[in-house]
This record gives structure tokens, sequence and C-alpha cells, in this order.
């Protein structure tokens, strides 16, 4: 990690943060690292992945992040940014969800471009659908994003 | 870099050639005419540059890092590939030159051409030389700007993790700064850091190589909320977000200056040219005419650039993001003992939280012990004190009990903010003061570089913790009429955190100066002292804060009768803030040296301070020394300044 270009680091920020405008390249699927940069300069994608996955994180969370299954890609966990945002945060997010209010829940609704007069709604679905988002002590963050996906279309 | 400017005069040189050869008159004209077109504008904007000094512009000084130092002025960047010209690390006006020049290089694939290696640079001498771009090889950085459309940044905000306790290196606190973007969310925001690249796991090292420069800092981004995870979460620190008032050209500067910096690394210094120091370039960069990294002294304290980026108006909202211990401790003192027990109990994972969630309290008590339980497990987990088995299963049970009970009255963050760090006492004391030795009066001065004792108003600092750094007292003795140095305290470290159901720390210690003890034939010599400690500490309601440690006290020094002396002991004390102004510590020590000279070393005393203003106090202190079976009464007043 000597001498990596912040900016390599800042592309993946914004790749993985990018605006909707970005959002034909940025909804590509399945490998978060490998294929955000489609096959332009192969190490960035290198120092994403050692980046994002490598130098934080696994010493905070205890609710795994899962790794990526492309078979099983919904609509959310094709949402790079999204994707990214959750198996980063698990913990806290869980936290939030169950209390039905906090700052990593704003983020995921923002990340969803739920309107704000919505997230009340948004927020109280969530919380009481807890159980069904973690289900069990395996839960990975590919299955939360699956589950959410699951409560909120079951509206 | 060099090899390019000198390829680029061959190019050019190239286009000339063909004349000698006869080649067609219409590509002699259309190359030479391009050429010399190019040159001259060169000459003409090289010429205007050097007419209007640029190179002296204290601009040009800040995006090239250069300062005047007393062995000449040069630039505080290390890593040559930030310099175009072969001398630029010394000489602003070479580096001007070569910066020039290599704006018409033509464009090359694969390597970024200066106008991107170097955009603050450019765009600043494009405005200042009215440099029209449509004469450039390449008129703009498009990688830069389409960066800036993807980030689309907003403002910038200050962060300052405060103290931790654990780690002797982030004692002072760290600082780093984060871009908001168009996104409403501060979790995603950018947060840019500077840092030493080191992979030293051994501490001495680490610190002897962080004070000799012997490391290579480098700025990293990563999204806000991994910061977060690192800060807040796993080194457990309160943190402070200080939004600063720029606007969108000053954002837009700082990350140009960003941009050029990256990869570029600059030597580090711990106490000099560290994290805060460095992220100064970036504000000055920003703010033409700021002139943040020149206030600076050789010693740079977090805090302190905290100070002068405030004196510079340049900081708008403050918020206070509790770590989560202060989240746990908030929680807990909101609940009745009962509750408490019950969320330790869940956390234990001997209490059910369903069924804790099932019985009949009222709701809101019911919501505050599940959030103290998960909060609390948490933290354990982040400190390894539970395997993760355990922790995910308890977690995820509380937080589904949680789920169950609706929404909480009290929103989680609101716990009221502490005394902002900005706001409590200044770094540097001086003390003046006089006193008694049984009845021999003295008068003293005391100085001391750094940073917070004890006995000092807390406001802003970490309770029951104390940083000092070279803290030297000179004293005159009237009847004697002797000056003498009475004490030197090299480093003297104080941590007392109270142990409760949920936080089991170890209070220590370290201690290590020189100072003035006193011999069996009655003389008195400066003599080495080492004097670490632990021990534990627990907080009375009425009492205060009290500690009991037990210590080992090295002695060395030629005036000994065997040159030293080693002991073991103890000491206890009750620390107490009565009220905002007034600060008591009492306490008494006693140390058995059986080893070397062999003595009995007793004291005990009261410390008491009184705030006066912000940067001013008084304090009171009596106390007795016991050595050779004889007691000492020692008083004293000091009035304290703070700067």
């Amino acid at each position: 990690m000597r001498k990596i270009g912040i900016w390599t680091a800042v592309a993946c920020c914004v790749l993985a943060v990018a605006g909707e405008s970005y959002a034909g390249r940025s909804n590509t699927g399945c490998g978060i690292g490998t294929i955000i940069f489609e096959g332009k300069e192969g190490l960035l994608s290198q120092i994403c992945a050692a980046t994002f996955n490598g130098s934080f994180g696994n010493q905070t969370f205890g609710i795994t992040s899962g790794t990526l299954e492309c078979e099983r890609a919904s609509a959310l966990v094709a949402h790079e940014k999204l994707n990214k945002f959750v198996g980063d945060n698990m913990d806290n997010l869980a936290m939030d969800i169950s209390q039905g209010k906090g700052e990593y829940l704003a983020t995921l609704a923002v990340l969803l471009d739920v309107p704000v007069e919505e997230r009340a709604e948004l927020y109280k679905r969530l919380q009481a659908n807890f159980s069904s988002i973690y289900p069990s002590e395996d839960v990975t963050h590919i299955d939360v994003l699956n589950n959410i996906e699951s409560v909120l279309s079951a509206i | 870099m060099r090899s390019e400017v000198g390829s680029a005069r061959t190019i050019l040189k190239l286009r000339v050639l063909p004349l000698l050869f006869l080649v067609p008159a219409v590509t002699i004209l259309a190359a030479s005419s391009a050429a010399g077109s190019e040159e001259s504008y060169r000459s003409a904007l090289l010429e205007e540059a050097f007419r209007a000094e640029l190179h002296r512009d204290p601009y040009w000084h800040t995006l090239l890092h250069y300062k005047k130092g007393t062995f000449g002025g040069r630039s505080l960047v290390d890593d040559p590939d930030f310099f175009l010209a072969e001398n630029g690390k010394r000489e602003p006006k070479a580096e001007m030159e070569a910066t020039i020049r290599s704006l018409f290089m033509p464009a090359a694939d694969g390597e970024r051409h200066p106008v991107c290696r170097f955009p603050a640079r450019f765009e600043w001498l494009k405005e200042r030389l009215s440099i029209d771009e449509s004469r450039l090889p390449v008129p703009a950085c498009a990688p830069f700007e389409e960066l800036m459309e993807r980030i689309r940044p907003e403002s910038v905000t200050l962060i300052f993790p405060t103290s931790y306790m654990n780690s002797p290196a982030s004692m002072y606190g760290h600082t780093l700064l984060t871009v908001r973007t168009a996104y409403a969310s501060d979790l995603l925001s950018y947060a840019i850091n500077y840092s030493a690249i080191t992979d030293e796991t051994f501490g001495l090292f680490y610190i002897a190589k962080g004070l000799l420069g012997l490391y290579e800092g480098y700025f990293s981004i990563l999204p806000y909320y991994a910061k977060l995870q690192e800060y807040r979460d796993v080194n457990d620190r309160d943190i402070w977000e200080y939004s600063l008032n720029l606007d969108g050209d000053e954002v837009r500067r700082l990350l140009l200056h960003m941009y050029e910096l990256q990869d570029i690394y600059s030597d580090y210094f711990f106490f000099s040219e560290n994290c805060s120091y460095n992220l100064l370039f970036l504000l000055d960069a920003a703010r033409p005419g700021l002139r943040l990294t020149d206030e600076c002294a050789w010693w740079v304290i977090p805090l302190d650039t905290i100070r002068e980026i405030k004196k510079a108006g340049l900081i708008g909202e403050i918020v206070y993001r509790p770590s989560k211990s202060t989240r746990v401790k908030h929680l807990a003192s909101s609940l009745p003992p009962d509750r408490r027990k019950d969320a330790l109990e869940i956390a234990r994972g001997a209490l059910e939280p369903d069924r804790f969630a099932a019985q009949e309290f009222p709701a809101d008590e019911k919501i505050r012990t599940v959030d103290l339980a998960a909060e609390y497990l948490q933290y354990q987990y982040s400190k390894k004190e539970l395997p993760k088995e355990q922790y995910v299963g308890r977690f995820l049970g509380a937080l589904e009990a949680r789920s169950s009970l609706g929404e909480a009255e009290e929103p989680r963050d609101s716990i009221p903010p502490p005394g902002r760090p900005d706001e409590g006492h200044r770094s540097n004391r001086i003390a003046a003061g006089f006193g008694f030795v049984e009845d021999r009066p003295f008068q003293e001065i005391r100085l001391r570089p750094a940073y917070h004792a004890l006995i000092d108003n807390a406001s802003g600092y970490k309770r029951g913790s104390q940083i000092v750094f070279l803290d030297a007292a000179i004293r005159y003795r009237m009847l004697d009429r002797k000056l003498e140095l009475e004490s030197i305290d090299l480093i003297d470290i104080v941590s007392i955190a109270p142990r409760d159901a949920f936080f089991k720390p170890v209070s220590w210690k370290v201690k290590t100066d020189l100072f003035r003890r006193r011999l069996e034939n009655g003389g008195e010599h400066l003599v080495y002292r080492l004097n670490p400690g632990f021990g534990r500490a627990y907080e009375n309601r009425v009492l205060g804060l009290w500690y009991l440690m037990l210590e080992t006290d090295l002695h060395v020094g030629g005036a000994l009768e065997r040159s030293w002396s080693v002991g073991a002991g103890g000491s206890t004390g009750l620390f107490k803030d009565a009220t905002g102004w007034w600060n008591l510590h009492l306490f008494a020590k006693d140390l058995y040296h059986r080893l070397g000279d062999r003595d009995n070393l007793f004291s005990a005393g009261l410390e008491q301070n009184f705030r006066i203003g912000a940067d001013t106090s008084v304090s009171l202190e009596v106390l007795v020394n016991s050595l050779h079976d004889e007691a000492v009464l020692e008083s004293a007043a000091r009035w304290n300044v703070f700067f």
C-alpha cells in the first residue's frame, strides 16, 4: 500500500458512491472490485479490493459480509454503492434498523433513493421486519440486501 | 520528468530538422510556424512570469510547500517526483520556469501530462498569466474534471478524534478532513487523511523513527464511515467535527492541490511535520492569503492547529460524535440500577432479550436497557473481550427484541456534548510562584511546552488524564540567594480511569524526570528518576475519583552513595472536580528503596487549582516529603498562564 494512488482510492469511492448519473456503469452486477473498472487499469481494481476489503472492517464487524454470487444478484445486490455500504457497515446498520432510526439507516434510504417524505414509513417497515431481514447468525450482507428487497417488494 | 522536458526539446529540434533536407515547402512552413508560435508564446509567458515575480508569490510557495528555514529555504516535500526542475526543492523560480515550460509538452499516451500532474499550479498560472489554453497542447486536466463531476464536492469539514489513552502516539489526538458531496449523508463523504506509512510493530523503533523523520507520509482517501469505524468504534475515541466555511471555488482549489499530492511523500515527523501540519497546506491552497502553515512552530499539536484554523475565521458549525463507551455510559446513567443489571445480563447471555422485552416495565426503560445491552456488546466485541460466535448471536438477539419495542422517546445521539477541545486551556503553560520549604522562602518559574496536568481545568480534555512533557522548574532560594534548577519532567503521564460494572480499565502512570533529592548529609542534588505504576480507580459520586497504584522507583545520580537506588511501594489519591472552577487532588505515596541506597520515601499532599479564566489559573499546594526519617513541609502558590 505504499505508493498507491489516493485517486485510485477516490475512484473506488466515487464508483462505489457515484451519483445516479453514473448508474449505467455502476450497476454492472457482480464483483465489486473487478467489474467496476471493466478492464481499464487492472491495478486499480486490485487496489480497491485491498483498500476496501483489507484495511478496515474485519476488526469491527461481527456479522459477516458475504461474497458476491452472480446468480443470486437481485436488483439491490447489483447496486454497487449500496452493496458496498451495507457490506462495510453491517453491525451499525443492523442496530439502526432495530431502532427504526439513525444515520446508517438514513444513508441506506439515500442510497435506495427513497424520497424524504417516505422515509419514516421505510424505517418503520424495516424495523417491523427485522427478524426476516436478519433471520440467523449466519446472515451475510448479500442476504440482508435480498431480504430488504423482499420486505420492500411485499408492500 | 526532467527527461520528459528534454524529450520535448528533442521533438522541437526534430521538427526543425527537415528544413535542412529541403523537404516539401508546405510541411516546412506549417511545422516551423507552429513550433515557432508555440515557442514564442512560451517565451512570452516566461517573460511575463519573471517580470511579475510570480515565483515570489506566497501562493506559489504554498503550492510548493516552500518554507524558509535556518539553512535557507526549501520545500518540505521530499519526493523528487513533486519537482519538475532539478533544483526545484530549493529554487521556487527554477521550478516555476520548468512548470511553465512543461505546459507546452506534447500530449503523450500513458504518461500523465504536467497539466494533470500539477493542476493547482496550472490553474493558478493560467489565472495569473491569463494563459490562453487553446494554445497549449493539453488545454485542461480532463480526468480531474471528470472526478469533480462524479464527486460533486460541496463542503469541507475538519475532523478531530480526541485522544486515546492506550496509545502514546495518539495522545495528542489526530486531525483529518472530510469532503461532503451532493449526497445527503455524512457517512458517504470522503475522508482525507495524512499519515506515515509503516509496517513497524515494535513501539520503540516506531517512536524513534517517527522522531527522526524516517517514515514517508502520504495522503489517502477513504469513505468517512471507514474512518468512523477506526476512530470511534475500534479506538473508542469521541470525535468533533468542525465545518469549514470554504466556498465552491475554495473547495475546488483544495481538491486540485490534493490531486497534485497523490503518490507524493514528505518525510513524516511526529512532532512537527505530522498529520495535522500537512493538512494545513490543503487549507492554505484552498484559500489564497491564508498562511496557516506559517503559524506553527517546531512542535505541532493537532488541537493547536484547530485553534489556528478557528482564529483564521474558517470554522462554522461544530458537531460532537460520542464514542461507543461514551454512549454506553450515557445510557447506563439514565437507567435505574436494576435495569443496568438487566442490560449486563443480556450482554452476558444470561437473560433472554425476548423475555426481558415481555416484562412490565415502562416502554422507554425497556428500550434503553436493550439499546444499552446492544451497544455494550459492540463495545466488548471491538475490544476483543468477546469471541465472534457469542457476540453475533447475542447482538442479533438483542436487536430483534429491540425491533419489537418501537420508537425511543429520546433520540439516541442526544448526548450532551462535553466541553469543546478548542475551548479548553491552551497547550503551553508558564507559572510564576512563591512558597516555603519549612520556613525558607523561595520564588519559582515553571515552563511547560505540553500539554495537560491532572490538576488543570479539564474542560475540553479527558478527565483523569495527564500528559506532561518537559515541565521545567527553576527556583530562587531567597535566604541562600541561590538560583537552581529544581526539576525537569521529561515525561509525566497519568491515566486514572474508573472501573464500573461495564468497564474494567487499568489505571497507570509513568514519570521520568530529574529532581532534587535530599541527601543523607543534608545537602541536595539532582537525581534521575524513573517511576512507573499501575492500579485501579473507582468513581464515587460524592468523593470523586479515587485510585490505588503499585509503583516502582529507580533513582540514578552520582551524588547518591551507591549512585543508584531501587524501590517499590504504592500510592493512593482522591481527585475531585468540585465545581467548574475548582479541582482538588489529595494524595499519599510510600516507596521503600531496598536496593542501592536504602531509604523510605514518603510524601503526602493536597493540590488545588482555581480557574480564573480560560487560560489562567491559580494553584495552591501543600505537601510533606519524608526522607531519612525527617519530614519536610513544603507549600507553594502559583499563577498559571496557558498560551
